[in-house]
């Protein structure tokens, strides 16, 4: 008997439970006419990002996102001119294989790519996933970033830790990994290059700016951008 | 046959207007009987969207929202869409019984609705069998469910409808014998005298202890079972059997199972508005008005179930009602004639 | 139980890989004599996305948001356990302050994969509201996640060396707020379902899972602490930072799908007071080691194992040396071992009862497939 009433009670007690939530306001947000205020890190699709005034591409076709990329998702399509730089001919982003990650954006020095908190591009056709220079870099118009502080170049050359060979510095500091902010991007990535794969030309790096662990990367070359494996 | 409540009103008139006896019956059976389909099928209408809007607000969030004011015109849409839909009949079904089983289901549904009074003489027609007419109508239900199952030609159809069918006709005992009880105390199997026995608020029958609550809590819990609803909706758990004995049917067969499961749950409530609740009485406001109050307390009481508690496997739902209910009710029952014939509780 | 004279034939039913409560697509091929389960053989292998495979092709960076995937309701926790192999390889030594946020966004993880678990489970069993309503609080928790690394399912957040970035200066007070909630909500849900008696006699007694039977089948986490046995890796086998939070380790004695649920519900409590504890503790300082794109660590293999909302999980990394990709990856999953003990489970129960064991079990089907 005492069975019963208890069973009895628990029953009721669920029924106002659910009860007392027919008075309380919906949680959800109505979507196409209320939009939720996304948080500034949110990653969305990725965008190039342009100079304020010029209006340019950040880009200097280091490749380092097309490298850094597990899916694969970016091309970039390149000619070098006679003194063996790199311009920019066509950056495409695949959606259709793209995971959001943001490693592109991690790995960057130079502010030239982002993941917009934008979501909205759904498409009825799976070919108009595949977005070009002049898209990408229309959609991040808009978007608010942090240039990277560039320091000027020190003198030359570096002097570099013993026992360590010239050619292999370290990476490029652009650690996929580990970064405070996203704002101060450490800019002094120098690395001294001497091989033809090495993307930046730029100051010397300081001591303190090499990784404590891994040593060479010898094996640059392996897939040059623009190839998909 | 009997003349009375609405068909007697257009009876009446009609013979005033001198055509043949034969023509008054069928020109007023028509009218009466379309009078109840239309109220019913905007009632089944309004009853969706209502389930919807109550489910929605207990999971916190709104329901439909999109088609008119707060979704109203959602079932309309749902319906039209319902209508487009390519009806699909494989092809290994067996034809007949396929097709007849939304049908059997469907009418049943309404039928019941003749004796059934939706306000001070508002009634097709007061048979002095009333209750048990209503009852007998309801049992129809089982055969559309076995013949859903069975001329699906499918295993899943086929396991549900058997289930169904064991569950409606384990559920039907004890609600028939908690009916009884206050058919016993009533006197009277019609309707309308079993309303008219509940003139005060003291005698309405859910508050004449101690048989009272028992039997309008025994009949609830017998006519979820009767209805398919949680947390006794084993034939249509989608969970587990993807939908039961509706597993074949596609487009306005489908929507006719669905539509009849709607028609009687406010069946149900209506039965148990007028058996326990005092039926269209009550003060100030109109007696049809009164109806629908109560009906639709009801109704959002079994939505309310539903949304609340998980549903019971199949032998632990044969279990309570063999070994619980019915004996419960046997009980009810007996106490109810003890109660009537020691003359001391009415009043 | 079949009267004499009567012929019966058992017969198979196919709870397909497209089944609304199979937590994924598994696929169970059910032998039945009536409504009574007779075998119950899986089929799995629908999900298999290869990633083991994939992992060799990649950096040690690259792999982390490769194994998101691999169990995406505790993502955070695929992160840790790759992440852990990989610094263990390599010595390397994650700061302080990165150890703490590590543990902030596993627990509130682990809450929000025992929300999940909670919500499948009510709906499994024909309850659908706690579902919104576990998922409701889920919404705070993803919230918190989206502020900080911007990803509300797959977060590519803890990477080796540390964690991508810092948490927002509104990630603490809205950490609390959430906190604070939490446990009147959780005290709702407790309401509407553990003294429900409908609940109870679907649950009680259905799918005994017993202590010999959980080790020799290799169970861990909550279903193998519902047996009675008494191992939860962030106190038997400490890793991070978890020994130096004060919280208990729930254990019943039944084993039954009962038990599991009470467990899970205690232990999003459990989880609810480490975060606190952290979030009090947490210091100011480094949040990475620095490590760069391409991580070589020198020639080794290493297994290291974490205790996920569904067991333990572990990595097991082989490194040729100086190589930035990994020579091989092997992937352990708790619902793996869980699955392989379901048919022992469901002899003899009825068709219903198999989607309640399977929904206490809490199995996921990308931990099992890979």
């Amino acid at each position: 008997m005492k069975k019963l009433i208890d069973a009895v009670k628990n029953l009721v007690i669920g029924l106002l439970t659910t009860g007392k939530h027919l008075g309380r306001h919906a949680v959800t947000l109505q979507y196409p006419k209320e939009k939720w205020e996304m948080p500034e890190r949110s990653r969305g699709i990725v965008v190039l990002l342009s100079d304020e005034e010029t209006g340019e591409l950040n880009c200097t076709v280091c490749m380092l996102c097309a490298r850094a990329c597990p899916s694969y998702a970016i091309r970039i399509e390149y000619e070098k001119d006679e003194k063996k730089k790199r311009h920019l001919k066509d950056f495409i982003v695949d959606y259709n294989v793209c995971c959001f990650c943001g490693l592109c954006e991690d790995v960057c020095n130079f502010a030239a790519i982002k993941l917009a908190p934008k979501y909205e591009f759904s498409t009825l056709d799976k070919s108009d996933l595949i977005w070009h220079t002049d898209k990408l870099q229309e959609m991040g118009r808009d978007v608010p970033y942090e240039k990277p502080v560039r320091k000027k170049a020190v003198a030359k050359p570096a002097v570099k830790p013993a026992a360590k060979p010239i050619t292999s510095e370290t990476e490029n500091k652009s650690t996929a990994g580990p970064e405070k902010t996203t704002e101060d991007k450490p800019v002094e990535k120098p690395e001294t290059k001497s091989e033809t794969e090495q993307p930046e030309t730029k100051t010397p790096d300081k001591p303190e700016a090499n990784v404590p662990v891994e040593i060479e990367n010898k094996d640059e070359n392996d897939k040059p951008a623009g190839e998909q494996i | 046959m009997e003349i009375t409540g609405i068909f007697k009103y257009l009876y009446e008139q009609l013979v005033a207007t001198g055509l043949s006896q034969t023509w008054v019956e069928i020109i007023s059976l028509v009218v009466a009987a379309v009078i109840v389909f239309g109220f019913l099928a905007v009632m089944a209408l309004f009853l969706v969207w209502w389930e919807r809007k109550v489910s929605g607000h207990i999971q916190q969030r709104f329901g439909p929202m999109m088609t008119g004011w707060h979704g109203w015109r959602q079932t309309i849409a749902d319906a039209v869409k319902l209508l487009q839909k390519e009806d699909i009949t494989p092809s290994t079904v067996d034809r007949p019984v396929f097709y007849w089983a939304p049908i059997i289901c469907f009418v049943a549904a309404f039928v019941a609705y003749v004796t059934i009074p939706f306000g001070k003489g508002l009634i097709v027609s007061d048979l002095n069998i009333g209750i048990l007419f209503i009852i007998a109508i309801t049992t129809f239900t089982i055969i559309s469910l076995l013949m859903a199952g069975w001329g699906s030609n499918n295993k899943y159809a086929l396991l549900g409808g058997m289930r169904s069918a064991a569950q409606v006709v384990s559920y039907e005992v004890p609600m028939v014998v908690a009916v009884l009880a206050v058919v016993l105390f009533a006197g009277s199997m019609s309707m309308v005298d079993i309303v008219q026995s509940q003139a005060k608020i003291y005698q309405w029958y859910i508050f004449r202890l101690p048989f009272g609550p028992i039997a309008f809590i025994i009949y609830i819990i017998a006519a979820t079972a009767e209805t398919n609803r949680t947390p006794f909706d084993i034939p249509e758990a989608e969970q587990e059997l993807v939908a039961g004995f509706n597993i074949e049917y596609s487009g306005m067969k489908f929507a006719m199972f669905f539509l009849a499961e709607f028609v009687n749950m406010f069946t149900v409530s209506a039965i148990a508005a007028t058996l326990f609740l005092g039926g269209w009485q009550g003060p100030w406001l109109p007696s049809w008005m009164w109806f629908l109050i109560k009906s639709l307390a009801l109704v959002f009481v079994f939505m309310w179930f539903r949304w609340t508690y998980p549903r019971l496997r199949v032998d632990q739902l044969m279990e309570f009602s063999w070994k619980f209910l019915l004996p419960v009710a046997f009980a009810n029952l007996i106490l109810a004639g003890w109660m009537k014939y020691s003359g001391w509780f009415n009043w | 139980m079949t009267a004499p004279g009567i012929h019966t034939e058992e017969f198979q039913v196919n709870m397909g890989p497209h089944h609304p409560s199979t937590h994924g697509v598994c696929r169970f091929i059910l032998t039945m004599d009536g409504e009574v389960i007779i075998k119950a053989e899986p089929v799995i292998g629908y999900l298999h996305r290869a990633l083991e495979k994939i992992c060799e092709n990649r950096t040690y960076q690259q792999c982390i948001p490769v194994l998101d995937r691999f169990e995406y309701c505790t993502s955070m926790s695929c992160n840790e356990a790759f992440a852990l192999a990989a610094e263990k390889l390599g010595g390397l030594e994650v700061p302080e302050r990165a150890e703490y946020l590590r543990v902030i966004m596993l627990e509130l993880n682990r809450i929000a994969s025992h929300l999940i678990w909670f919500g499948t489970t009510s709906l499994d069993l024909g309850a659908i509201t706690p579902f919104l309503y576990g998922f409701r609080e889920r919404e705070d928790i993803l919230d918190l996640f989206e502020m900080t690394c911007g990803q509300r399912l797959t977060y590519n957040y803890i990477r080796v060396g540390g964690v991508a970035k810092d948490i927002p200066p509104e990630f603490i007070p809205k950490c609390k707020e959430f906190l604070d909630k939490f446990d009147a909500k959780v005290d709702d849900y407790e309401r509407v379902l553990t003294e429900n008696p409908i609940f109870i006699v679907r649950n009680k007694d259905i799918g005994v899972l017993t202590p010999e039977m959980a080790i020799a089948y290799a169970v861990s986490g909550p279903s193998l602490r519902a047996s009675g046995v008494k191992f939860d890796l962030r106190k038997d086998d400490p890793y991070s930072i978890y020994d130096r939070f004060n919280f208990n380790i729930p254990v019943t004695h039944n084993g039954d799908c009962y038990d599991r649920y009470l467990i899970r519900i205690a232990e999003m409590r459990e989880s609810a007071r480490i975060v606190r504890q952290a979030i009090e503790q947490i210091p100011e300082g480094e949040i990475a080691a620095k490590v760069s794109m391409n991580y070589k660590p020198p020639e080794g293999e290493v297994y290291s194992r974490i205790e996920n909302s569904r067991g333990e999980m572990g990595v097991y990394i082989q490194s040729p040396g100086k190589e930035k990709k990994p020579l091989r990856v092997k992937l352990r999953g708790g619902s793996y071992n869980q699955l392989q003990v379901m048919p022992e489970l469901v002899k003899g129960h009825k068709i219903a009862d198999v989607v309640a064991i399977m929904a206490s079990l809490d199995i996921i089907l990308p931990e099992v497939d890979r």
